[in-house]
């Protein structure tokens, strides 16, 4: 280890190299409560440097964790196995934004919201919008296939990824994709690498699609007695053909920790809100949608339906929704934020199998999610300095496994697998697609030095 | 600041969302976790927990190299005051015998000479000498309002503006104040957030009597550090009611200009102006609208916003004395905020802090960026009738 320490400090400069405790100790952590210590944590400025540092630990045979803002809920970006915490976060700079195209091309430590601004500006949209858009990284975002709200409507990050340029684990620089919306020239390398979590290469620039802006947006907030009306509702709002911008739903002790944090007025008898989103470029059709999901949401037992007046309402309640997973904190000094999705119909038993969970063990679970993609985040809050909540949360998390699979839905939407989920992938995936997977594996990374493991059992 | 009644384990509150890196000045410029809120209270966490079983002056630096700006605070979802907890870790350092020198001899100069910058405490009143008329607030021993100077106005030349500005108001305005001269002595917040509160008490006992001496009602101050630690320390410190009220100049002269007991010029030339919100007299004292009250009663001034304001404000460079620990960083954050004001268009930048003002001042200077820099009292002493009128 001293070895390649020298080494890279000779090769990228001191400043970039960093080895003292404290520093380790910041590049230990995620999202999650995990923590293990890298030995050294690398900040390159380009794909070059990347390459030259994956090369120095191939052949020391050192693993190398690509990192963005650590803002992942899967442990992914924890290098448990020690080794070369890299860090993506100085590569940060948008190359080309061509306006005629609709793409640009960011390198991957750009923050996902500072790039959504510049291309705002600009009369332009870049849909996807994970709650962590301020601290997370569109390296992070592709690594993850991070979605958001919005997804429903617009899709995931991996629908807007026309580009990767990846360093390779032996340190060999790839570039697929481009800007063709049509290619068929050999495998979808591109897809490969959405989602792969940092297993398979390092990210360092993405060429990105982006959309004309939806000029016109409508958001409801809407008020229900019953948490099990408001999961119909769910369903009903899109069996009527409307597909929302968004479609978030949160249970009761989700408003009351936001409402802790932020004061915002919002109703403290009730126990769920959905908040929908209509939005497009024909103001008439945007509104007729709204006053649509306004009119099904009562029929299904909303109290009451609010439509924001002003873009600061708007920008209020998104705000509040963002903050629904760190507020939590506020209640236990943990929480463990599950992700599983389930098919619509589905979404009232699963929102009433998970209340049953928590009922019996004892332990809060707060529901929150992207209840329009089925995606939920149920969430258990504890203390884990307390061995036997510890030992309860555990086998909670296993139930709710089991209930998103026996509801024919899976583990992530898009938190993704990380260390956290990855006893439960046999389970999720079956042999034939984990062998497979395992061979792609092999194939990229044989010496086993990428975020090792990470995702695959 | 009540820095006592902070929960032990609040640290554990956090839960590393990284939302604070978004809005720390300190991150932003580097980039670099390890200047981070979340790092910080990962290495406190690091320390308790016996990860970090012996601070160094490294670990100490982490804690020094913050504005202690309150930034991540008030974006904090999880309801973490790191701010303060990022102070008292301060002083655990100082106990540890960690403080970095420059850090050291500050508080040596305080407790020695009753001021930061370690002259005889009689020249407090220098700024005074070359007014045309000796203030009359000067010597006075019985008034309803103190003036308050503050160090950096009363013995930094280059601030005696707003000092010299703001007593030029009061007279105008017909307003019966003291000033307490000598017996004025740092106000103790240097002292405290470099680890040093128990140091402070004594300073604090100090500055409260003189003012019970002169029976006044009121304290004001034109420093926000000043106006932030009198009005939310003093009491707890002492662990008594002060007797008397503590307002900012923004308070009073905007009650004043509201009042209309400041008669204004009426040719009054038409200016762009954006307004800096200092940390201590925003996002931590709570006082938002005086400033922009002040701006809005005065003609031909329009107030265009950064996008960082209020709450949300963005720290000068100058906060938490990172001036004195690492001044290059303390630098380049100044000249991040000045960029942010003159991209609004506005050819003015306003703030309401001999300290804002300096560190504005300087980082546009150095980086050549085409805006003025002005404390608020020069804008409404400029506003003003001339006297001979
Ligand atoms: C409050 C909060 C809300 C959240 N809301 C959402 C949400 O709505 N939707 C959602 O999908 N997620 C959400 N997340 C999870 C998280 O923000 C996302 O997974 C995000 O994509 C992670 O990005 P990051 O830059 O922080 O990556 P990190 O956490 O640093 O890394 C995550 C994974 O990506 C890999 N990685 C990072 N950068 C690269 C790169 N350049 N090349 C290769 N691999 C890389 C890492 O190795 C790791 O495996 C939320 C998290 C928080 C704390
Ligand atoms: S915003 Fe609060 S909870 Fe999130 S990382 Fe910062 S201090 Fe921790
Ligand atoms: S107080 Fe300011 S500089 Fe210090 S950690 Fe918080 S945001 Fe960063």
């Amino acid at each position: 280890m001293e070895e390649l320490i020298v080494k890279l400090k000779e090769i990228l400069g001191p400043d970039k190299v960093l080895t003292s405790l404290e520093d380790r100790i910041a590049y230990s952590y995620d999202g999650t409560f995990a923590q293990n210590l890298p030995d050294v944590a690398v900040l390159p400025e380009s794909t070059d440097e990347v390459a030259v540092v994956v090369q120095i630990a191939a052949e020391h045979r050192v693993p190398v964790v690509p990192r963005g803002m650590a803002s992942g809920l899967a442990g992914a970006s924890i290098p448990f196995s020690g080794g070369i915490a890299l860090s993506l976060t100085r590569m940060n700079r948008i190359l080309e934004l061509d306006e005629g195209n609709r793409t640009v091309r960011v390198e991957a430590g750009i923050v996902t919201a500072d790039l959504q601004a510049y291309v705002e500006e600009r009369g332009l949209f870049y849909p996807p919008d994970p709650s962590s858009n301020r601290q997370s990284t569109i390296g992070g975002n592709i690594a993850c296939n991070a979605g958001g709200p919005r997804c429903l409507k617009y899709g995931v990050t991996g629908d807007y990824v026309l580009g990767l340029t990846v360093v390779l684990a032996d340190g060999r620089v790839l570039e697929t994709g481009g800007k063709a919306i049509k290619n068929v020239v050999g495998y979808d390398l591109t897809s490969l690498f959405v989602g792969s979590e940092g297993t398979l290469g390092v990210i360092t620039e993405a060429l990105l699609k982006l959309i004309a802006k939806p000029q016109f947006v409508r958001t409801a907030r809407a008020e229900f007695p019953s948490l099990d009306d408001a999961s119909r509702t769910v369903n009903a709002i899109l069996s009527a053909g409307i597909v929302p911008a968004t479609l978030e739903l949160m249970d009761e002790t989700a408003i009351e920790c936001i409402e802790e944090a932020m004061h915002l007025g919002l109703p403290l008898d009730v126990e769920a809100m959905l908040i929908i989103e209509t939005d497009g470029s024909d103001e008439e059709a945007v509104v007729r949608e709204i006053e649509a999901v306004a009119r099904i949401c009562r029929e299904n037992g909303a109290r009451a339906v609010e439509v924001a007046q002003s873009e600061e309402e708007r920008a209020e309640l998104w705000r509040a929704r963002r903050s629904v997973s760190p507020s939590l904190a506020r209640r236990a000094p943990n929480k463990l934020g599950e992700d599983i999705t389930v098919p619509l119909s589905a979404i009232p038993e699963a929102v009433r199998r998970i209340k049953e969970i928590s009922a019996r063990y004892g332990l809060p679970i707060v529901i929150f999610g992207h209840a329009g993609d089925g995606n939920l985040h149920p969430n258990i809050l504890f203390d884990k300095r307390d061995p036997e909540q510890w030992a309860r949360v555990e086998s909670m998390v296993g139930e709710i496994f089991d209930v998103a699979l026996e509801l024919e839905g899976t583990l992530s939407g898009e938190h993704g697998v990380g260390t956290l989920k990855r006893p439960y992938m046999e389970e999720a995936l079956g042999p034939v697609s984990l062998d497979v997977q395992r061979r792609i594996k092999q194939a990229l990374d044989p010496l086993n030095i990428l975020n090792p493991g990470k995702v695959l059992p | 600041m009540t820095n006592n009644d902070i929960r032990k384990d609040e640290y554990l509150h956090c839960i590393r969302c990284g939302l604070c890196l978004s809005t720390c000045p300190t991150y932003q410029l580097t980039l670099k976790e390890t200047d981070s809120p979340r790092a910080r209270v990962a290495l406190l966490r690091a320390m308790r927990e016996g990860l970090l079983e012996r601070p160094t002056d490294y670990t100490a630096a982490q804690y020094f190299r913050c504005l202690l700006c309150g930034a991540c605070t008030f974006i904090c979802p999880s309801g973490v005051t790191v701010d303060r907890l990022l102070e008292l870790t301060r002083r655990e350092m100082a106990e540890l015998g960690l403080m970095p020198h420059p850090l050291v001899a500050l508080n040596e100069r305080v407790v020695e000479h009753h001021n930061i910058s370690g002259e005889p405490n009689e020249n407090r009143l220098m700024w005074a000498e070359n007014l045309p008329e000796p203030p009359s607030g000067i010597g006075r021993e019985r008034a309803e309002v103190v003036y308050f100077v503050g160090c950096v106005s009363a013995l930094f030349p280059r601030s005696y503006r707003v000092a010299q500005s703001f007593v030029e108001v009061l007279e105008r305005g017909g307003v019966d104040y003291a000033l307490l001269g000598e017996q004025e002595w740092c106000c103790g917040y240097p002292m405290a957030i470099n680890g040093g509160l128990d140091q402070a008490r004594e300073t604090i006992r100090h500055n409260v009597e003189a003012v019970r001496a002169r029976g006044a009602r009121l304290v004001v101050t034109t420093c926000p550090s000043c106006f932030y630690f009198w009005k939310h320390t003093y009491p707890v410190a002492l662990g008594e009611e002060l007797g008397f009220e503590v307002v900012h100049s923004t308070e009073f002269l905007a009650d004043l200009l509201e009042a209309g007991r400041l008669p204004l010029r009426p040719d009054l030339p038409e200016q762009v102006v954006t307004y800096h919100d200092p940390c201590d007299l925003g996002r931590k004292g709570g006082v938002f609208d005086a400033p922009r009250r002040i701006l809005a009663a005065i003609p031909g001034v329009t107030l265009v916003e950064m996008e960082e304001n209020q709450e949300g404000s963005h720290c000068c460079g100058g906060g938490g004395n990172l001036e004195s620990f690492d001044p290059e960083m303390s630098r380049a954050i100044a000249a991040r905020r000045v960029r942010q004001a003159a991209g609004t268009g506005a050819r003015v930048v306003v703030s309401a802090c001999q300290q804002c003002e300096r560190t504005l001042f300087n980082a546009a200077r150095t980086e050549r960026i085409r805006v003025r820099v002005k404390d608020i009292t020069e804008i409404v002493l400029d506003a003003l009738e001339s006297r001979d009128q």
